[in-house]
C-alpha cells in the first residue's frame, strides 16, 4: 500500500507535483499515466526517498521509506535502468546489491535466471543493451522478494517477449496480494496490465480510476449499424441527442444511444440489421482526452 | 526470460533479510572491489610507492646513505597521496555519474550510514594496500640499505613514522571521498583533491619570495594535509597533536560538507 498525501515537489518556481493525493492498493496493477514531464517519475523518486516533497508526505506500507528496516524485501525499485554503475558486472551489482540486506548468492542467482540474463551476468553492465538493462534492473527490484514494487517504464526497450513476460509477471505478483505501480507510454500495454489507473498532468492527479471506468467516461461509445433500410432506421431513432455519420452506402456510426435501442426499435418496425457493433473508446483515446490540456510538450497535428 | 511457474520465493533463504551496517560494509567492500578503477588506482600506488623506494635507495646508496631509512619508505607519498585522494573521490563521484547512487540510497535510505560505510571501507583498503606496499618497499630496499636499514629496536624511528604513514595515505583518500559526496562530479571532486594535496602547497610556498609582510601565508601552509603528513611521518618526531588535529580537520571537514550534501540534497 502506497499513500500519498498532497504531495509536492517544487524546483524553484516550476512545480513538478502539485499537491498529488492516491493510493496504490495491494492486490491489483496501478498504473501510472500521463505526458513527459507530469510529474511521474518525480512523485515515485520521491515515494523511495530519493528527492525529498516539498510539501506533504509519501508512505510504504504506512511507513516513510527512509525509516523502513528492511527496504529491499518491503520495496523493489527499477527507477530506472541506469542505475547501475557501468563498470561492474551483472552478477556483482546485484551481489552488492544483495549483501546489504544479506541476502545470499542463492537468491542473485535466482532473479538472474528469472529475468533470462545469465548469459550476460558475467559481463559488465556498460556494455548492457537497452533491453538487458531493464533486465537487470528489474532482477535487482526482485532481489528481495518485495511487497511492493515500483517500475518506472519497465517495458522501455524489452523486445516483445520480454514485455510479454513484465505483462505476466506483474499481474501474477498483484494476483499474490502484492502492490504494484507501474508506469509506460505504451497505451495498449498498459490497457493490457493495468486495472487500475492513475493519471497526472501538469504535476496534478488528472484522473484515479478502475480502468474500465476511466475508459468508459472518457470515450463514447460508437455503434457501428449496417442495414438495407438504414434512412428509414435512423428516422425511426428519433433521438435528439443521438450522432449519426454515415461510413458508407448502408452504414452508419452513431453515438449517444444504446445497441439495445437500436435493435428494439428495429426489431418493432421490422428493419433488417447486417450489423449492430458496439466500438469501446480505448485507453489511448481516454488518455488522450484527458491530457489534451495539460500536455506540456505538445506535437503539432500533421494536417 | 523463464515462466512464470518458474518464479522460485525466498524457500532458499532460512535467514530473514535484514538491513544492518555489517551488511553495508559487505556491500560496499564488494562494490569497491569489483571496480576496476579501484586496481588500477592501487596498482598505480603501488607500483609509484616502491619504485621511487627503490630509486631513492639506490641514490643515497651511491652517497653512503644519510637519509632517514623510514624516510625511503615514506618519500613516495608525495606523489602517491595524489592517487589515495583521487581514489577516495572516483569511488563516489562514480556512482554519481552513472546513477548508482540511486540504487545504493533506496537498499540503504539513512545517508549518514551509506557515507559512514563508504569512508570506512575506502579508508580499511588504503591502509591494507599502505601496508603491503610499505612491506615490499622495506624488503626491497632492505639489500641495498644494508647496515643502515631500518632500526626496530627504536619505535620513534620505525613503526611509529610507518603507522602514521599509513594512516596519512588513508585520510588522504578520506578527503577525496568527502569532496566526492560535496561535488558529485568527477571532474570538479578531483580536481578540488589534488588542488588542495598538490597546489596549494606551492602556491603558498611562492609568498616566501614576496617579503615578510606575507610570511602569514607561507606559516598558513604548515596547515595543509600535505605538510601535515610530512610532520607526522618524520622519523624521531614528538609534537605530533598539532600535525595530526590539522590532518583530522582535513578529514573530518569535507566528510562533514559531504554528510550535509547528501542528507539534504536530493539525489
Amino acid at each position: 500500500m502506497i499513500v500519498a498525501d498532497n504531495l509536492t515537489k517544487r524546483y524553484g518556481d516550476k512545480t513538478a507535483v502539485d499537491g498529488v493525493s492516491f493510493t496504490v492498493a495491494p492486490g491489483r496493477v496501478t498504473g501510472f499515466l500521463g505526458p513527459n514531464g507530469a510529474g511521474k517519475s518525480t512523485t515515485m523518486r520521491m515515494i523511495v526517498g530519493l528527492d525529498r516533497p516539498t510539501a506533504g508526505r509519501v508512505t510504504v506500507g504506512g511507513q516513510d521509506y527512509r525509516h523502513l528496516r528492511s527496504p529491499l524485501t518491503e520495496v523493489g525499485v527499477l527507477l530506472d535502468a541506469k542505475a547501475i554503475h557501468t563498470g561492474r558486472s551483472a552478477r556483482n551489482h546485484l551481489r552488492a546489491m544483495a549483501a546489504t540486506h544479506g541476502i545470499g548468492n542463492a537468491r542473485v542467482d535466482e532473479v538472474i535466471e528469472l529475468t533470462g540474463i545469465r548469459s550476460v551476468a558475467g559481463k559488465r553492465a556498460g556494455g548492457f543493451s537497452l533491453g538487458m538493462g531493464q533486465r537487470l534492473g528489474i532482477a535487482a527490484a526482485l532481489l528481495g522478494d518485495p511487497h511492493t514494487l515500483i517500475l518506472d517504464e519497465p517495458v522501455n526497450g524489452l523486445d516483445p517477449e520480454g514485455v510479454r513476460w513484465v505483462r505476466q509477471f506483474v499481474r501474477h505478483l498483484a494476483g499474490e496480494g502484492r502492490t504494484v505501480l507501474l508506469s509506460s507510454h505504451l497505451m495498449s500495454e498498459m490497457s493490457q496490465t493495468a486495472d487500475h489507473v492513475i493519471v497526472l498532468g501538469r504535476g496534478r492527479v488528472l484522473a484515479d480510476a478502475a480502468l474500465p471506468d476511466l475508459v468508459r467516461t472518457w470515450t463514447t461509445t460508437t455503434l457501428l449499424v449496417r442495414s438495407p433500410r438504414l434512412g428509414e432506421l435512423v428516422t425511426a431513432l428519433e433521438i435528439p441527442d443521438a450522432t449519426v455519420s454515415a461510413v458508407e452506402p448502408g452504414a452508419a456510426q452513431i453515438t449517444g444511444i444504446t445497441a439495445e435501442t437500436v435493435g428494439d426499435i428495429a426489431a418493432a418496425r421490422g428493419i433488417p440489421l447486417y450489423e449492430l457493433s458496439p466500438r469501446v473508446g480505448s485507453l489511448e483515446d481516454a488518455y488522450l482526452a484527458l491530457t489534451d490540456d495539460s500536455v506540456e510538450y505538445k506535437t503539432k497535428e500533421i494536417a | 526470460m523463464t515462466a512464470l511457474a518458474a518464479a522460485p520465493r525466498r524457500a532458499t533463504h532460512p535467514n530473514t533479510p535484514r538491513l544492518s551496517f555489517a551488511h553495508l560494509l559487505k556491500s560496499e567492500a564488494i562494490k569497491i572491489l569489483t571496480l576496476r578503477s579501484t586496481w588500477w588506482s592501487l596498482g598505480v600506488t603501488a607500483a609509484l610507492s616502491v619504485g621511487i623506494s627503490l630509486l631513492i635507495a639506490l641514490a643515497t646508496s651511491g652517497m653512503g646513505g644519510g637519509m632517514e631509512p623510514t624516510n625511503v619508505i615514506l618519500a613516495p607519498t608525495q606523489f602517491t597521496m595524489l592517487v589515495a585522494g583521487i581514489l577516495g573521490a572516483i569511488v563516489v563521484t562514480g556512482e554519481y555519474s552513472t546513477g548508482m547512487i540511486r540504487s545504493t540510497l533506496t537498499a540503504e535510505p539513512r545517508r549518514g550510514a551509506v557515507l559512514l560505510a563508504k569512508a570506512l571501507v575506502v579508508a580499511v583498503t588504503m591502509m591494507v594496500t599502505t601496508v603491503i606496499i610499505y612491506a615490499v618497499a622495506i624488503a626491497a630496499t632492505a639489500p641495498l640499505l644494508g647496515g643502515t636499514g631500518i632500526d626496530w629496536a627504536t619505535p620513534a624511528d620505525s613503526i611509529v613514522p610507518l603507522a602514521l604513514g599509513m594512516l596519512s595515505m588513508a585520510c588522504f583518500t578520506l578527503m577525496g571521498v568527502g569532496f566526492g559526496f560535496v561535488l558529485r562530479s568527477g571532474a570538479g571532486a578531483i580536481a578540488v583533491t589534488v588542488g588542495v594535496l598538490f597546489v596549494l602547497p606551492i602556491m603558498l610556498s611562492l609568498f616566501s619570495i614576496a617579503g615578510p609582510d606575507w610570511m602569514w601565508v607561507v606559516e598558513a601552509g604548515k596547515y595543509l594535509p600535505v605538510s601535515a603528513a610530512g610532520s607526522l611521518t618524520r622519523a624521531g618526531a614528538t609534537d605530533l597533536v598539532e600535525p595530526a588535529l590539522t590532518m583530522a580537520g582535513w578529514v573530518i571537514g569535507p566528510l562533514l560538507l559531504g554528510w550535509i550534501a547528501l542528507r539534504w540534497r536530493d539525489a
